[in-house]
């Protein structure tokens, strides 16, 4: 029988096989071969990506590059979105490997934060982790750590190192005897289709009663739209780390086993495929 | 990080202070407007102000015109570092456009400053830009904390890049205005007092009459002219 604790090495350990191509506009002193990389699920682009900027970098000249940038099929990829949810949003249900396109050029300010460093990742990374505690502890839990427990959560994750990060995260994964789960749970719910970036609320994971909340009453109160009526066909789908989990799911074992690094849970809807 | 216990806002209370807040802009000609998402129906403050920008200002300038405002706020601007900062370059003596809104974060219960300037031409200013354009005396706060500092992030509700100015510090110092009994405060604009103290650090100031917005008890009054002064 799985352990509960396979699924977090599951979850951490996620791969998306992956072909970058420079951008064709892109000026070159020789033909750029695309390059292929397997992308962490639960990391950023622009951590992970610095062999495939080397790699055009050698056939371009230093002045024809400026911050590099991603694209799939004409949509700037957010790099402060984790890879995972960038793949489930936009290409999950298309073959692999996932095409992205790589631009060193004309910088989509109005769509893209700018990333000039690796600084500014682990900011983005600490805040959300931040964020995420404020919702289940009151920040508690994160504000009594260290600086050095701090370090060790990006570390862990820059690192690719499971058993590092979390032997900090676990704390942030505990809660109360007295309660069953956290105070609220942090999740953002994402559709490709909608202007807002995403929905975030705030959601208990226990009722009033007692019964633990399921990823269908989170839907239900939050994006009804995502469960269709009895009667009609089921037209999207919820994916969360590229599987569609049940929506009995109690949302705060979910919340628990996966979550992203930053603590949140990511959920996409997605149409579901008509074939 | 101190003080996450003591005063926090309701969503609820949120939109009533800023329809108040708004009744009032009105009134006076502020430009204020709120704003409501069409699909969950939550919302933001937004306005949207233009300032001229003086660049390279020689020092005896700057003395002489001392009481020019803008002039002090947009003394320090740099030249931009390199190539990439290039999109936000703006030629000297232009004029700025400023959008500033005020979102609720219901994950910390506190409103949050967002802001984003571009040039005429559409080009946004970069973070060294916007960095520069700050008074000098909040200069120094910004730059040894964390905790107030200015970052870049996705508008929740636009999904597009703004500047954030970091709501770490909001509760501590509300609660410390607001300390006492909460049956004095009761009437404060919450969103008056928090707004008079973050926007002139990123060039946004309150007209004093805000602060008229609850004559009831002189108390209010009292605390809100000691917050815009």
């Amino acid at each position: 029988m799985t352990d509960d604790k396979d699924v977090l090495r599951d979850v951490w350990f996620g791969r998306i096989p992956t072909c970058f191509t420079l951008y064709q506009d892109e000026i070159t002193e020789r033909e750029a071969e695309p390059y292929y990389l397997l992308l962490p699920r639960i990391s950023y682009l622009t951590l992970v990506t610095d062999k495939v900027k080397k790699h055009f970098q050698k056939v371009m000249r230093q002045e024809e590059v400026s911050e590099i940038w991603f694209e799939y099929e004409g949509t700037p990829l957010k790099w402060h979105y984790p890879i995972g949810l960038l793949f489930d949003l936009h290409a999950s249900n298309t073959a692999l490997p996932w095409s992205i396109t790589v631009h060193f050029k004309n910088f989509p300010e109005k769509d893209l934060l700018h990333c000039h460093s690796k600084d500014v990742i682990e900011a983005h990374f600490m805040a959300c982790i931040k964020e995420a505690d404020a919702l289940k502890h009151k920040s508690q839990v994160i504000n009594e750590m260290q600086k050095k427990d701090h370090k060790q959560l990006w570390m862990g994750l820059q690192n690719d190192k499971f058993e590092q990060f979390w032997a900090i995260n676990r704390k942030l994964m505990e809660y109360p005897a007295e309660d069953n789960g956290f105070r609220y749970i942090p999740f953002r719910i994402y559709q490709a289709t909608t202007e807002r970036p995403f929905i975030q609320k705030l959601f208990r994971p226990i009722a009033s009663g007692g019964q633990l909340h399921t990823l269908g009453d989170l839907l239900k109160d939050v994006c009804p739209s995502a469960i269709t009526p009895e009667d009609g066909e089921q037209k999207t789908q919820v994916m969360i780390h590229g599987i569609e989990p049940m929506l009995e799911t109690p949302i705060q074992w979910l919340s628990e086993h996966m979550s992203y690094p930053d603590n949140f849970l990511h959920i996409s809807i997605i149409p579901r495929p008509t074939d | 990080m101190a003080g996450e216990e003591g005063f926090f806002l309701e969503e609820k209370r949120f939109k009533q202070y800023c329809e108040d807040f708004v009744k009032h802009s009105q009134q006076i000609g502020d430009g204020w407007e709120w704003r409501t998402s069409k699909d969950l129906g939550d919302g933001y403050l937004s306005k949207t102000h233009f300032q001229v920008r003086n660049r390279h200002i020689p020092p005896d300038l700057k003395k002489k015109n001392s009481d020019n405002l803008e002039q002090i706020l947009f003394a320090r601007v740099e030249e931009p570092l390199d190539d990439s900062q290039a999109a936000g370059v703006c030629s000297a003596e232009e004029v700025v456009r400023y959008e500033y809104h005020v979102l609720y974060s219901s994950s910390y219960q506190v409103p949050v400053l967002y802001f984003r300037a571009c040039c005429l031409d559409g080009r946004p200013l970069t973070l060294d830009e916007i960095w520069g354009s700050v008074h000098a005396s909040y200069q120094a706060r910004l730059q040894e904390g964390p905790w107030d500092t200015i970052t870049q992030q996705e508008h929740p509700i636009l999904g597009q890049p703004f500047f954030v100015l970091h709501p770490c510090r909001t509760k501590e110092f509300i609660s410390a205005v607001l300390s006492g009994s909460q049956e004095h405060h009761r009437h404060t604009n919450y969103i008056i007092l928090w707004l008079s103290t973050v926007g002139p650090v990123v060039g946004l100031n309150l007209p004093l009459s805000y602060a008229k917005l609850a004559p009831e008890q002189s108390t209010n009054a009292d605390l809100a002219e000691r917050a815009l002064s």
